[in-house]
């Protein structure tokens, strides 16, 4: 497993788009840690009386100061935190409620399968901007509530995936030769299956990443997000749409920080999907 | 044929039943109600509107009253928007969003699947991978910063297009050209994966072989076979289109069914976010049974279960 899990690095590396996507990622991840110690101006204070209101980008404010005087480039050194932990924690949360569900689902077959995977369906006939709105709302809509709502619309295709994988391993003859060993079932999933229908699914966890980031980000645009005093990259956009004829600065940058976010993620899952399954490559 | 139509429609039935439910418990569990903003009614009055509306009587009297009147195709009455009834509403609301939705869906496959395309044919050149990098940009950009950028260059720097609301052509360029971003992208990276594995196929290396040139190759052999998938898509590409007119039409206050649910959600007007959330299912289930109807039809070989 180590061995294979070195080829896939290597093999990521020599596709530059990927390579590159990771050093980005690494770099935001890296500015927003370091946010934690040390930042440029604190967020939240403001100076209304010094001409430094809403003034466009100076050496002195890299991306300029919105309308309560704050530096831009601060605040979104900050949304980063937000954005990037909601991006990271859905694909996780989606993760693991997609493979226990969709391994449960393949590994027990006949009528329970088909049960969960119309619940799957049922879950699949509404779009899920339209899901994540009505859940975000009925939790509430701080951190906590965009979180669930985002995590419970991302686990259903990773449950359908790894459902696929497993209804494809459960014949293999590895996994019959365990179980004809009378291995306990719990076990050949987890020492058998589960490492076995792995590479999809990370391939699709780094794919939900970006997606969760751009739907935090859009459900906070529309107002049914996040909301101020919270600080991610939506909320900020949000903030600087009001302005947009004025002074465009203001959601420039913290649109670009998305976008070079995002476009990161999806380069490093096209390079992972290449990598782990060569056969894919098209 | 017609008993997989028959098949699909009784399956659709318990599928919308369930979202009509699921909603009706959510958006009455949610906290506060339609009558509690920005002004400050009276009690009594309250009171008096809740009794109108039915909305004192026991959760579950509510809903069979509701199932009732959504059987005789009563969609309710809008709480916000008073004296209008939820299907006035959705008759004005539901033909600007499937204009915008059609214009949307034509532009992104006029871009789309050219490029996508033109990418595969020519793999690993410097068209493919700017195609290719236009592509994941594409998906890579939230809907709203296009909208943005779009009216800052167009609406606000050269003036030559209206930003806002929905009247003439010209004021659905904009909003059209934001919403065909995403499938557009979509379509491409689609088109060129398909292309690039019919190229493989042994009849394209016949075609070519007995001396086709390479365009009329790609038009008329290649092409034809490598849209047969990009047919099926249609399903997740309704999705984003719904999706992505949530954004469109509230940057672009356009007066259609994305923004209502919007302000919807934000007034919690109970009967008009079941409407348009049932719409939206009702949608999806039936582009989703289109594209397998399409696959059967393609593909005989192809098992589709109801």
């Amino acid at each position: 497993m180590k061995t294979v899990k070195r080829d896939v690095f290597t093999r990521v590396k020599k596709i530059p788009t990927a390579h590159f996507s990771m050093w980005v990622i690494g770099a935001i991840c890296f500015i927003a840690l370091l946010s934690y110690f040390n930042v440029p101006f604190t967020p939240y204070s403001f100076d209304e009386t010094s001409e430094l209101v809403l003034a466009g980008p100076s050496v002195q404010h890299l991306m300029g100061t919105d309308e309560l005087g704050r530096d831009v480039l601060t605040r979104v050194i900050y949304g980063s935190r937000l954005s990037i932990s909601i991006g990271i924690v859905t694909a996780i949360v989606g993760f693991v409620i997609g493979t226990v569900y969709g391994a449960v689902a393949g590994y027990l077959g006949g009528k329970a399968d088909s049960i969960l995977m119309r619940i799957v369906d049922v879950a699949y006939s509404l779009p899920d901007l339209l899901v994540m709105i009505l859940i975000g709302v009925l939790i509430g809509r701080g951190t906590m509530g965009i979180l669930l709502a985002l995590a419970l619309t991302s686990w259903r295709g990773t449950a359908r995936l790894v459902r696929a994988q497993f209804i494809q391993l459960k014949n293999e003859e590895f996994v019959e030769a365990a179980r004809a060993q009378g291995q306990n079932h719990v076990l050949i999933v987890l020492k058998h299956m589960l490492p076995n229908s792995l590479g999809p699914v990370i391939v699709a966890m780094t794919f939900t990443v970006p997606a969760a980031i751009l739907s935090e980000s859009t459900l906070s645009f529309i107002g049914l997000g996040l909301s101020p005093p919270a600080c991610s990259w939506g909320t900020l956009a949000s903030d600087g749409w009001r302005a947009l004829r004025t002074h465009p600065h203001l959601i420039f940058f913290p649109s670009m920080f998305i976008f070079m976010t995002v476009l990161s993620f999806n380069y490093l899952g096209d390079g992972l999907r290449d990598a782990i399954d060569p056969r894919t490559r098209i | 044929m017609l008993s997989f139509i028959v098949k699909r429609i009784l399956y659709a039935i318990p599928v919308l039943w369930i979202v009509a439910s699921l909603t009706f418990l959510l958006v009455r569990v949610v906290p506060g109600g339609p009558f509690d903003s920005d002004r400050n009614l009276p009690k009594e009055i309250i009171a008096n509107l809740e009794a109108k509306y039915n909305l004192n009587k026991p959760l579950h009297e509510q809903y069979f009253l509701y199932l009732g009147r959504l059987a005789k195709g009563d969609l309710g009455v809008s709480y916000k928007y008073a004296n209008r009834t939820v299907n006035d509403i959705i008759g004005d609301a539901f033909p600007v969003s499937l204009q915008l939705g059609c214009l949307g869906l034509m532009i992104a496959i006029c871009i789309g699947v050219p490029l996508g395309a033109l990418a595969g044919v020519n793999r690993g050149t410097l068209i493919d991978y700017l195609a290719m990098f236009m592509s994941t940009a594409g998906i890579s950009l939230p809907s709203f910063v296009i909208g943005a950028g779009l009216i800052f260059f167009a609406g606000i720097s050269l003036k030559i297009l209206p930003v806002a609301l929905w009247e003439t052509p010209a004021h659905m360029i904009l909003p059209a050209v934001t919403l065909a971003f995403g499938p557009a992208a979509y379509l491409a990276r689609l088109t060129r994966g398909s292309v690039l594995e019919i190229l493989e196929k042994d009849w394209v290396r016949t075609a070519r072989s007995k001396g086709l040139s390479k365009f009329s190759t790609v038009v008329k052999h290649v092409l034809r076979n490598a849209l047969v998938p990009v047919v099926t898509v249609l399903g997740p590409i309704t999705a984003t289109l719904i999706t992505g007119s949530f954004v469109v039409e509230y940057i672009y206050a356009i007066p259609g069914m994305g923004r209502f649910f919007i302000t919807a959600v934000s007034n919690r007007d109970y009967d008009l976010i079941m409407a348009t959330t049932l719409i939206f299912s009702i949608l999806l289930l039936i582009t989703n049974t289109i594209v397998d109807i399409t696959y059967k039809f393609l593909d005989p070989r192809m098992e589709v279960d109801g």
